[in-house]
C-alpha cells in the first residue's frame, strides 16, 4: 500500500525499529513533567505506526502529542534500536501542517516571521551601543533570544569580545529561521538570504554565535550552504573562547548545564568545560551531564506552546542543582538561561547565567 | 467601572503600562489590570524580586511573560519591594483567574505615599486613557 504521508515514506523502517522497550521514557523531559506515556518517544512511535497502518489518521487530536516534544534527542541517545526520533517528529509535524493540523502557537510563529525579523514580533532590536562596522574578521550573531529576551547575556558576550580585542561586528541580523522547520513549516528563504547577504557583506571569515541553535542552523541547513561555500566558518562562542587565557577565577562551586543543541546535537561537551575549569577549580557535574544531560524544556517550540510543562521540565533540572549545592549554574544557551531562570524558585539562591556572562562579571570584579 | 468589557475598579490607581495600585495601610499593593490581562493571555511567568529591592518611579523592575509576550513592569512610585506574591511562582495563572484579588503581584513600601496621586485615577481619567489604549492595542487583537 502506498504511503499516505511523507513521514512514512522517509522513516517507515526507523519507526518500525522501535521495540517498545521504554528506555526513552526514563529520559524524556516531557514524560518527566507530565507522566503521560503517550507523550514520550515510544508513545509517539506507536501512534505513528497506527497512522501508517491506517488505524488512525493525522488530525487535530494528535497536535498535543506530536507538537509536545523538545527535540532534545535524549530518547535517541538512549534508544538501543537507534530510532532518530527528533527527525521523525519533525517530518510528522510537516505532514500535520500540510493537512492544516498545527498548534496555533507555531502557526502564529510562521505568520510572525513573514512580517517581522524575529520570533517575538519585536520592532526594535537593541544595538548594544555599538556601531555596525562595514568589515570585520568576525560577525557576532546573537539570535532572537539573545537580542530580545536575554540582552544582558549578549551585552556581556560583546564586552568580553571587546576586552579580548576581537575584531568583530554586529549585523542587522534576522531570525535564523531554523525553528520553522522544527515545527512543521519550511525555512523562510527571505530571512535566510538576508542573513547570508549581511554576513558576506562584512567579509568576515567566521560567525560567532551566542546561540547554539543558530550555530546548528547556519552550520547544517542546506539553505545556508552559500555561506559555507564562501568559506565562512560558523562557531559557537564556547568554541571561540576555549583557548583564551581569560585571567579570572572564582572559588565558587560552579556547575554546567549542557544545552541539547550544543551537546547531543553537535557533540560539543568539552570546550565549555575547558573554559569553566580554568575559571572555577571548584567545578562539579550535575547528576545528569554530557550526553545524559536533562533538557531544560525550552526546545522544539515547547516553551512557546506548552509553557507550564516547559517550566516544570526546567524545575526538574534545577532540583539537580540543589542536590549538588552549586552556587552558580553556567550554560551556553540563552534559551536555557531564560527557561531555567523563569523556573528558579525564590528559595533557590544559586545564579544562572551563560559562561560568557560569568566571565564578564568576573572581569568586572577584577578591574 | 466596566468599559468596553474591561473591568477597571474605580477605587484603584493605574500605572500607564496597565498595572493597578491600591493603598493598603502604609503599603501599596500592585497587580496587572484587566486590559493587560485580556491582551496578554495565559500568564506563564512572573518575576518576583526580593524584598528590599529599591524602586525608582518609571523604571523597569520586573517582567511578566505569556507565551511569546514579554511585559515589563515599571515602578509606579519610588520606594522598595515589601513583599511579592509567592503563589505566582508556581501558579502565575492566578493573574488570569483574579487579577485584582489573589493574582496581586507586589507590595511596595513607598518613599512618599502622596506619589500615588501622580497615577491615573477616577472614572473620567481612566475612561479617556482606555479609549486611547483600545485604539492603540486592542483593536484586532
Amino acid at each position: 500500500m502506498e504511503a499516505k504521508y511523507d513521514f512514512e515514506r522517509k522513516y517507515r523502517e526507523q519507526i518500525l525499529l522501535c521495540s517498545r522497550c521504554g528506555f526513552c521514557q526514563a529520559v524524556c523531559p516531557v514524560y518527566g513533567a507530565t507522566l503521560r506515556p503517550g507523550l514520550n518517544a515510544r508513545g509517539k512511535m506507536l501512534l505513528l505506526k497506527e497512522v501508517m497502518d491506517g488505524r488512525i489518521d493525522l488530525s487535530d487530536e494528535l497536535i498535543e502529542t506530536l507538537f509536545q516534544c523538545t527535540t532534545c534527542a535524549s530518547c535517541t541517545h538512549n534508544c538501543p534500536s537507534g530510532v532518530p526520533v527528533p527527525e521523525i517528529i519533525k517530518a510528522a509535524r510537516k505532514d500535520m501542517v500540510a493537512i492544516g493540523s498545527c498548534h496555533p502557537a507555531f502557526k502564529g510563529m510562521n505568520e510572525v516571521l513573514k512580517k517581522h525579523t524575529n520570533i517575538y514580533a519585536e520592532d526594535e532590536a537593541e544595538d548594544f551601543g555599538r556601531q555596525k562596522k562595514p568589515a570585520a574578521k568576525y560577525v557576532f550573531f546573537a539570535g532572537c533570544v539573545g537580542l530580545y529576551r536575554e540582552n544582558d547575556a549578549t551585552e556581556a558576550a560583546l564586552a568580553v569580545l571587546d576586552k579580548l580585542n576581537v575584531d568583530y561586528t554586529l549585523i542587522e541580523e534576522v531570525c535564523c529561521a531554523g525553528v520553522l522547520e522544527d515545527v512543521g513549516f519550511a525555512l523562510n528563504d527571505a530571512l535566510v538570504q538576508t542573513n547570508i547577504d549581511r554576513i558576506l557583506a562584512t567579509g568576515a571569515e567566521a560567525v560567532i554565535t551566542g546561540c547554539p541553535y543558530c550555530a546548528r542552523t547556519l552550520n547544517n541547513k542546506m539553505q545556508y550552504a552559500p555561506l559555507r561555500a564562501k568559506g565562512v566558518i560558523i562557531m559557537h562562542i564556547a568554541q571561540f573562547l576555549k583557548d583564551y587565557d581569560l585571567g579570572v577565577h572564582t572559588d565558587k562551586k560552579v556547575t554546567y548545564h549542557d544545552p541539547c543543541d550544543l551537546g547531543r546535537h553537535c557533540g560539543i561537551y568539552e570546550e565549555p568545560r575547558q573554559t569553566i575549569r580554568k575559571l572555577a577549580p571548584n567545578f562539579v557535574e550535575l547528576a545528569h551531564h554530557h550526553a545524559d544531560a536533562l533538557c531544560c524544556g525550552a526546545g522544539g517550540g515547547v516553551r512557546g506552546a506548552y509553557a507550564k510543562n516547559s517550566i516544570d521540565m526546567a524545575r526538574r533540572r534545577l532540583k539537580e542543582v540543589e542536590e549538588i549545592g552549586a552556587e552558580v549554574v553556567l550554560t551556553e544557551c540563552n534559551s536555557c538561561v531564560h527557561n531555567l531562570g523563569n523556573a528558579k524558585l525564590r528559595k533557590q539562591k544559586f545564579t544562572i547565567c551563560t559562561t560568557t556572562q560569568f566571565i564578564h562579571d568576573l572581569m568586572e570584579e577584577t578591574d | 467601572m466596566e468599559f468596553e468589557s474591561y473591568n477597571m475598579p474605580d477605587e484603584l490607581y493605574y500605572e500607564p503600562n496597565h498595572y493597578w495600585v491600591r493603598p493598603e495601610g502604609d503599603l501599596l499593593v500592585m497587580g496587572m489590570d484587566d486590559f493587560a490581562r485580556k491582551l496578554a493571555g495565559q500568564i506563564v511567568f512572573v518575576q518576583l524580586p526580593e524584598e528590599g529591592k529599591l524602586l525608582k518611579q518609571g523604571k523597569k523592575f520586573a517582567s511578566v511573560e505569556s507565551g511569546k509576550w514579554l511585559g515589563k513592569v515599571y515602578a509606579p512610585v519610588n520606594g522598595e519591594i515589601a513583599a511579592a506574591n509567592e503563589e505566582l511562582e508556581t501558579n502565575p495563572g492566578l493573574i488570569n483567574q483574579d487579577c485584582y484579588g489573589v493574582g496581586w503581584m507586589y507590595k511596595i513600601k513607598p518613599d512618599d505615599m502622596a506619589e500615588v496621586q501622580s497615577l491615573l485615577h477616577g472614572t473620567e481619567a481612566v475612561q479617556k486613557w482606555l479609549v486611547e489604549e483600545i485604539a492603540k492595542f486592542a483593536k484586532g487583537a
